[in-house]
């Protein structure tokens, strides 16, 4: 047990979390600006995963192979239990992403994306995780009711590094191969059909509703509408929705009526032939081994 | 909110990911197989409508809308509430690729349930559809917010608090969510009733043909 005195608090607490969250503001803002200027030109091709096949060992790795090794990779990462083996496997995802080539913008886009249930966790559990015996505890002052557990402040921190670990594999995993060969060889592993075909169709129209709803908010701003906290707001952004609805789900027939008409009977043509070298049984190998080192570390080092 | 990777134990992910696939499956089979692309452009649609931001006091939150999807699409929201959630892993990290499974059945099973309160309760006026869609709009959010809770409690007693905080974190939105459905689905009912048939998928099929 550590009593420091009161006025440390705001040192100690306030001001890194008050800094983290400018910090996480500000990014989050020069992200959304950069991501509005990236997308208004060519918004009707989205690029997840260049096309040109890439230079990177995880380019040319086979994709079944792909998809394997790093989904079992990540449930092992959120297995770990200790600091250490979780920092280790952010540096082992940190490795990947610089040897994949993925852009670094779009990797701290998505690290940005887990600042907010993270954040919570942080902030939280530090301050209500129960007391054991052995915890050691940080009273500030003579207050009872302000009193950081330094084992609840890890936890969350492990928690944190896992997540991170396995974020930064997500851009290694998905931008290495154009996403309609990712889901065929998601298919390949005996994922049904049909649910590869609805996330690509969904991909595409992600792009092209929020276009749309982009479009119809410019035309409210343009006739005065400004979000505000109240009914009046609540109401116009109901409508704006159902308009959104009514607009998406009349185009969804024209585009499903398009799709029969050119002869859609419940297939795409198969993207690319998949073949599987000794290559890719290597290269998953070598993740096999990480993986192992991690958990022997997490469970027998500790 | 959904819950980032690396937060539940790993049983309960896998077991998630495995209840997650069998009702995603059951899910499908409610539609012709033929028909499923329109789910996909559907769940478009509601994907871009969550990323919507409705300003709260000094910050601002976004839909969940588990109970107008129940509402719209029936028994089929789960999948398309599935293939949402994948999509925003794929798009955004919200969420993440271990806890799709769980955070699938936390938004998906709230929205059959809806769905199925919505066209029980919803009546034959405008203001019985619009009271019905503002509650499944609301218990929608609080019944994802408990289950978001509970999940969060998988993780021992250490996670309690956040539990307790999260979902009292909710209790704001349930409220907007609550409001904005009510207007949505009176609007939906003056602009265009058909969507508010038991199935949005299944009922065209029937004008198809």
């Amino acid at each position: 047990m550590v009593h420091i005195s009161l006025w440390y608090l705001p040192l100690l607490v306030l001001l890194p979390l008050t800094v983290l969250a400018i910090i996480a503001v500000w990014l989050r803002r020069v992200a959304h600006r950069q991501s509005i200027a990236e997308e208004e030109p060519d918004w009707s091709v989205p690029a997840l995963g260049d096309e040109e096949g890439g230079i990177s060992p995880l380019h040319r790795w086979d994709v079944r192979c792909k998809i394997v090794t790093i989904l079992g990779f990540s449930f092992v990462i959120a297995s770990l239990g200790h600091l250490g083996p979780a920092l280790t496997a952010v540096g082992i995802s940190l490795i990947v992403s610089v040897i994949s080539k993925v852009s670094l913008a779009r990797v701290l886009f998505r690290l940005l994306a887990l600042t907010g249930f993270l954040g919570m966790l942080v902030v939280v559990m530090p301050f209500t995780v129960p007391t054991h015996s052995g915890d050691t505890l940080v009273i500030f002052g003579n207050t009872d009711w302000l009193c950081l557990n330094l084992r609840g402040l890890l936890l969350s921190a492990t928690i944190s590094a896992r997540a991170v670990a396995i974020a930064l594999l997500m851009e290694p995993l998905f931008s290495t191969a154009p996403l309609p060969v990712t889901l065929h060889g998601l298919c390949r592993l005996g994922v049904p059909e049909m649910a590869s075909q609805s996330v690509l169709l969904s991909y595409r129209y992600v792009h092209v509703f929020r276009h749309e709803a982009r479009r119809m908010s410019a035309g409210m701003q343009v006739r005065g509408f400004r979000k505000r906290t109240d009914i009046q707001t609540l109401r116009t952004v109901a409508y704006f929705l159902g308009m959104l609805f009514v607009r998406s789900f009349e185009r969804t027939e024209r585009v499903f009526e398009a799709m029969r008409a050119r002869g859609y009977r419940g297939r795409f043509p198969e993207p690319v032939e998949l073949r599987m070298r000794t290559m890719d049984i290597l290269m998953a190998s070598v993740w096999l081994v990480a993986a192992a080192v991690l958990i022997t570390y997490d469970r027998i080092l500790f | 909110m959904h819950i980032s990777d690396g937060v539940l134990p790993v049983s309960v992910t896998i077991g998630g990911y495995i209840a997650g696939a069998a009702l995603a499956a059951w899910s499908a089979r409610r539609t012709e197989s033929e028909e499923l692309p329109k789910v996909a452009v559907v769940t478009a649609a509601f994907f871009v409508a969550s990323l919507i931001h409705i300003p709260l006091g000094p910050t601002s939150a976004h839909l969940l809308m588990p109970g107008l999807a129940g509402a719209l699409l029936g028994p089929v929201a789960f999948l398309a509430i599935s293939l949402g959630l994948l999509l925003q892993t794929l798009l955004f990290q919200f969420g993440g690729l271990t806890a799709l499974g769980a955070n699938a059945l936390m938004m998906g099973l709230p929205a059959v349930a809806c769905g199925w309160i919505f066209q029980k309760f919803k009546g034959k006026t405008q203001v019985g559809h619009a009271i019905a869609g503002g509650v499944t709009g609301a218990s929608g959010t609080a019944m994802a917010a408990i289950f978001l809770a509970l999940l969060l409690a998988t993780g021992g007693e250490d996670f309690f608090g956040v539990a307790k905080v999260a979902l009292l974190a909710h209790v704001p939105v349930i409220i907007v969510e609550g409001v904005v459905s009510a207007f949505t689905i009176g609007f939906l009912f003056r602009v265009k009733p058909a969507l508010l048939e038991s199935s949005f998928v299944r009922h065209q099929k029937t004008v198809n043909d």
